[in-house]
């Protein structure tokens, strides 16, 4: 045991020595969900506050009928009306992109609007600028709610005449299940995505990289164990996944109560982050890391130097980030079944504790079969590593 | 004292090395049942050209890898049945030897140090003896890295020799090294003679090997050639100088062999 201290304690020395292992393992997990998330709200903001700015031009062709509409919607502050002689130039100049949107007018508009019939009015728009047919849009709502509103006025009706049913709606699910169904999945993903990348490279410096710098071999006469120097390898590789995935979880979770700002979100991530949540997640996750450690070691051990191995063990990186995404499809959920499949079985459980609706059986299906899974990574590890070919290649 | 007895060691090839090396064998023998012995207080040395077979050699002596076939005996100890005692007594250094680039001289040495159980005080004092003989205390803090060749060469004998092993393997040590450094390993292998220790190096430089060494064996493409003492080896010379002397015997069973 004492061995195994002494490896594992000289591999973090020199691993924290490394900038790059400081760089890709620390700095960047702890500051890529910040700066993301900052980014993202300010560039949102800054667009948003443009965008309602930006005036809107609109051109329109009566086609002989009243111009009510347009005199009520000209006096909203970012629209200016431009009048048309027929649709055909509105939309010659919509395509130009002189005009930002185009509205014409039935030919017997006004006369179907005062019988109590259904008028016709058609828009031109530009699905490739979603965000100014949304705001036209907008302004056309309040048009139709005016004119229904005028008719039902006209006809000496009340203003609910036409919403006959009031349906006050309730919801009863809580937030930790509505959250545990749409982004209880990102959790574990994240942290498997950052586990994945912590391990591998610890993994590809501490057998690929002692080979290609020369030293295994001093290492392997040392009256040490082989197994010993394995495992104090080992738990260096699993330490650096997890904590890589931690820091990035950290980053997360600060960076959203930060913007929640004492608000529902910040009441929201309290509610989910429970220490109940974090224990069950790193008893799923400490298994998962022993397994990412269990198979990249075997082709650290295999490789001849740094650039190989990490060319072997990058490609890998789908095969944990294509089951974790899994994880984000509505409808499946921890079974029976899927409580086998590793990655996608953490991804479901840990969807299932946030919802709070986990049940025992699955679970420990779970749980039992990423320990399985884990043994089994650390018994090849440790039959590849018993290779002189692949020690010595 | 190592005694070798009989070794044979044969790799599987591959198919993809069985490309590699130009050849239909299924198997590779780079060490061909070979026997020798090294003796306390003298100097042995393997000499062969590249692909001999001597590092496979040495690697077996050092307990890195296995023997298919054959016995070696290292300090007493079977190589096979005891590899940890075998470790304990050996000191091992070869020329691309590499040492931990981010940790700094001193690391390196109580990391090494503690790996072959050795106490504290002993350490210490042990460490102070070679840092007085070789000049390394200005630079006992500084990161491996930072260190020039020879610096780190001289990092590289003390780690060697940290444990006060009983037996020295040295493969191809002063290989890739300029004049003024290999002379660090040159003394250190002279030193380990008079100290009483068994010394057993590889060469493929006759001259290092005149220079030094008490025994010799040559070896190719897996087979001892030669096996007697440098003495003798200088008195039975049919060449001119001891370098063409070398090559007359490596050729001379390379005809026989044809």
């Amino acid at each position: 045991m004492k061995k195994i201290i002494l490896i594992a304690k000289k591999e973090f020395l020199d691993m924290f020595r490394d900038k790059r292992t400081l760089m890709r393992m620390i700095m960047i997990p702890l500051l890529v969900f910040p700066l993301i998330i900052y980014l993202i709200t300010t560039v949102q903001e800054s667009q948003s506050e443009k965008e309602a700015l930006k005036e809107l031009t609109i051109g329109y062709y009566l086609n002989g009928q009243s111009s009510d509409m347009i005199d009520r919607m000209d006096t909203a502050a970012p629209f200016n009306f431009l009048a048309y002689e027929d649709t055909a130039a509105i939309t010659a100049d919509i395509k130009a992109q002189n005009i930002n949107l185009g509205i014409w007018f039935g030919q017997d508009f006004d006369q179907k609007y005062s019988a109590g019939e259904q008028a016709t009015c058609g828009i031109f728009y530009r699905a490739a600028n979603s965000e100014e047919y949304e705001r036209f849009d907008n302004l056309i709502d309040l048009q139709k709610e005016y004119l229904v509103q005028e008719r039902l006025a006209l006809n000496e009706l009340p203003a609910d005449y036409v919403q006959p049913v009031s349906f006050i709606m309730n919801d009863k699910s809580t937030v930790e299940e509505v959250i545990g169904k749409y982004a209880g999945g990102i959790l574990p993903y994240i942290f498997m995505a950052f586990c994945f990348m912590g391990c591998m490279l610890p993994a590809i410096d501490l057998f690929a990289g002692e080979k290609e710098r020369g030293t295994i071999e001093t290492l392997l006469v040392t009256p040490v164990n082989r197994v010993h120097v394995l495992v104090g390898k080992m738990i260096v590789v699993t330490s650096f996944g997890l904590l890589s995935a931690t820091i990035a979880l950290v980053g997360l979770v600060g960076s959203l109560y930060l913007m929640g700002d004492g608000g529902a979100l910040t009441d929201a991530i309290a509610k989910i982050v429970t220490p109940q949540l974090v224990i069950t997640l790193y008893l799923l996750l400490i298994p998962v890391a022993i397994f990412f450690a269990g198979i990249m070691i075997p082709v650290s051990v295999y490789a001849r130097s740094f650039k190989e191995a990490q060319s072997i063990l990058t490609p890998l990186n789908i095969a944990v980030i294509v089951p974790a995404t899994l994880g984000f499809l509505p409808g499946l959920e921890l079974t029976y079944t899927t409580a086998w499949i590793p990655i996608v079985n953490v991804v479901m459980a840990t969807k299932a504790i946030i919802a709070g609706n986990a049940e025992m059986g699955p679970m420990i299906i779970t749980f039992v079969s990423l320990l399985v899974l884990s043994a089994l990574a650390v018994f090849v590890s440790f039959k590849q590593f018993g290779k002189e070919s692949n020690v010595l290649r | 004292m190592i005694i070798v007895d009989n070794l044979y060691k044969s790799f599987k090839l591959s198919k993809k090395q069985r490309k590699e090396f130009n050849t239909a064998d299924s198997e590779a023998v780079p060490v061909d049942k070979i026997s020798f012995k090294c003796e306390p207080g003298r100097i042995f040395s393997l000499l062969g050209p590249n692909g001999a077979g001597k590092t496979t050699t040495l690697r077996m002596i050092s307990t890195i890898i296995t023997p298919t076939s054959g016995k070696i005996e290292v300090a007493g100890y079977d190589v096979a049945t005891q590899p940890n005692e075998v470790r304990k007594s050996i000191g091992f250094l070869t020329g691309s030897t590499g040492l931990y680039e981010r940790l700094t001289a001193d690391e390196v040495l109580k990391y090494y140090a503690d790996l072959n159980y050795v106490p504290k005080a002993e350490f210490e004092t042990r460490k102070k003896h070679y840092y007085d003989l070789l000049d390394m205390h200005d630079f006992a803090g500084k990161r491996i890295g930072q260190l020039s060749t020879g610096m780190k060469q001289k990092v590289s004998i003390t780690r060697t020799m940290i444990h006060h092993p009983d037996v020295v393997v040295f493969d191809e040590p002063t290989s890739g090294l300029d004049v003024i450094t290999a002379e660090n390993i040159i003394k250190l292998i002279r030193d380990c003679k008079i100290e009483g220790k068994t010394v057993i190096f590889s060469s493929h430089i006759m001259s290092e090997v005149d220079l030094l060494c008490d025994d010799l064996a040559i070896i190719d493409k897996g087979k001892i050639l030669y096996n007697d003492t440098m003495a003798n080896f200088r008195a039975n010379m049919k060449a001119d100088s001891l370098t063409r002397e070398f090559i007359r015997i490596v050729n001379e069973n390379k005809k026989v062999n044809a």
